[in-house]
């Protein structure tokens, strides 16, 4: 062979090379940073364990202790199931409190060991007990009324509720001092109104179950929101979704008394939990190259990266036959899903999912 | 003497016909399940920005090459494509192996079957066809041989 030919294969092969390796690293950078909204599917980031049959589909989740998972009832609603998520054992636990005079309505059971909290926002009140005791005592009534709320730590709880000086939601905190004083603190400048302040702004509040960090995640635009457990506001961010603008119309009944969604509303995120570092946040809107069969078939589940301020990957979390999980939760080595009257349990991915980095949070914080 | 060099005769000739398989059957399945083909390679972290014409051109290309092969005028140029081709075909593997955690495959038809390791295999011989490819028929155009 000449030489001036093996000259030609070289040079053609240093530019195949480079050509491909210069594609990768920009494509890298596109996915990573400029909401391109593509998703990326790793391979086996989360491992199937079993589906527990578990009677019921009024089961949500409570919280955790270490391997036990509980799930509270919406229809026996101090009822508790216990569930060893090592050894699959199940226990029944019925909560006992002294509730005198108190119709509830929408009452919440919420874990946060070693307490349990019970919680209805339109009595409104807060019973706390200890986990493994399952005697709840009054913790605090009538000081606020809240949408929702979740324990942030032993005396916190984080609320969504509405402000009575700009009528529109906010996010706030309950605080119990030592002195048995409630404290309620209110951070009116973490939901942004679009519309109206109520519909626009309404989303899914989480709390990482290790770091105590808040998370925020509005139903209908691509924006999510991390607190400190101070709900001081530590980052905004967007998700992949291109949608900015909440896509809803609101109509006013009765002179402005009462407010209702005219149409259906375009939700962008459905369901979000916060894990240390990672946002896990699930959206039906497809993606460039997606299949929209994919939707009968699972639920696509986006996984960020807030202290990186990434995009870090996606997953698929599968049917029970036609039954798309309603709820879902992370917590040690496990993901967890409630699908109708079944719990799917997962073990989940150490490489993708271990992205903890508490010492630089401290440092960055 | 006269059996080597019959068999001399055929090499460039057989690099060739298995080149056109090669690529005719690559692009064809890729055509036939261009949606998955395209699905494929948007979920793919070297081309997801790119998938767009990508997976146009990439099919496409392989048609031109095999296009090129018919003609012996063509078939040199077109053995130095083959072999820039399956370079990058080599190099996106490795890239894709060892610098990212998302592993698709978008090869089409049987060739998706193989596993990753075998894929390298299966494209340096390839790669080593066309270098043979590039050598015999440079010899055959020296020679004024070229009879394709």
């Amino acid at each position: 062979m000449k030489i001036k030919t093996l000259f030609i294969l070289l040079i053609l092969a240093v530019s195949s090379i480079t050509v491909v390796v210069v594609l990768f690293l920009l494509s890298e950078h596109e996915v990573h940073r400029n909401n391109a909204f593509v998703r990326r599917y790793p391979h086996h980031p989360i491992t199937k364990k079993y589906d527990l049959p578990i009677k019921y589909n009024s089961y949500y989740v409570s919280g955790f202790d270490n391997d036990i998972l509980y799930l509270g009832n919406n229809t026996a609603p101090l009822h508790l199931l216990e569930v060893n998520l090592k050894t699959k054992d199940t226990n029944h636990i019925q909560i006992r409190m002294k509730s005198k005079d108190l119709t509830f309505q929408s009452l919440k059971v919420k874990m946060q060991p070693p307490y349990f909290f019970i919680m209805d926002g339109s009595v409104p009140c807060i019973f706390r007990g200890k986990i493994g005791d399952w005697n709840a005592h009054l913790w605090m009534k009538d000081k606020a009324y809240f949408n929702k709320a979740m324990p942030v730590d032993s005396n916190k709880i984080y609320i969504n509720t509405i402000s009575s000086k700009t009528q529109m939601t906010t996010l706030g905190l309950i605080e119990r001092q030592e002195n048995e004083n409630i404290n309620i603190v209110l951070n009116t400048d973490i939901l942004e109104k679009q519309i109206d302040g109520v519909f626009d702004v309404d989303g899914i509040m989480t709390i990482s179950p290790n770091t105590g960090t808040l998370g925020y995640v509005y139903f209908y635009r691509n924006q999510f929101m991390v607190m400190d457990s101070n709900l001081k506001l530590i980052e905004r961010q967007h998700t992949i979704d291109t949608v900015q603008r909440v896509q809803i119309k609101v109509a006013n009944l009765n002179d402005n008394q009462i407010s209702k969604m005219k149409a259906p509303p375009m939700i962008v995120n459905k369901m979000a939990f916060m894990y240390n570092d990672l946002l896990l946040i699930n959206s039906d809107r497809l993606g460039k190259y997606e299949d929209e069969d994919m939707l009968k078939e699972a639920s696509i589940i986006d996984v960020y990266n807030w202290q990186k301020e990434s995009y870090e990957f996606s997953f698929y979390f599968y049917h029970i036959g036609k039954e798309s999980v309603k709820e879902f939760a992370v917590f040690n080595d496990y993901l967890i899903g409630l699908i109708d009257d079944k719990l799917s349990v997962y073990e989940i991915g150490k490489k993708q999912f271990n992205q903890v980095s508490i010492k630089q949070k401290t440092i960055r914080l | 003497m006269k059996a080597t060099r019959l068999i001399y005769q055929y090499i460039p000739n057989i690099c060739i016909v298995l080149y056109i398989i090669l690529f005719v059957y690559a692009a064809t399945s890729k055509f036939l399940d261009f949606y998955d083909f395209k699905v494929q390679l948007g979920q793919s972290p070297v081309l997801t920005a790119y998938a767009d014409w990508v997976s146009w051109g990439i099919p496409l290309l392989e048609l031109a090459i095999a296009g090129l092969f018919l003609f012996s005028k063509y078939v040199l140029l077109a053995f130095y494509a083959s072999y820039s081709l399956m370079i990058m075909f080599t190099t996106y593997i490795i890239v894709i192996l060892n610098f990212s955690d998302f592993i698709p495959c978008s090869c089409g038809g049987v060739l998706e079957k193989l596993s990753w390791t075998d894929h390298i295999i299966f494209n340096v011989i390839f790669i080593a066809i066309a270098v043979v490819g590039v050598k015999f028929s440079e010899n055959q155009l020296n020679s004024k041989f070229g009879n394709l």
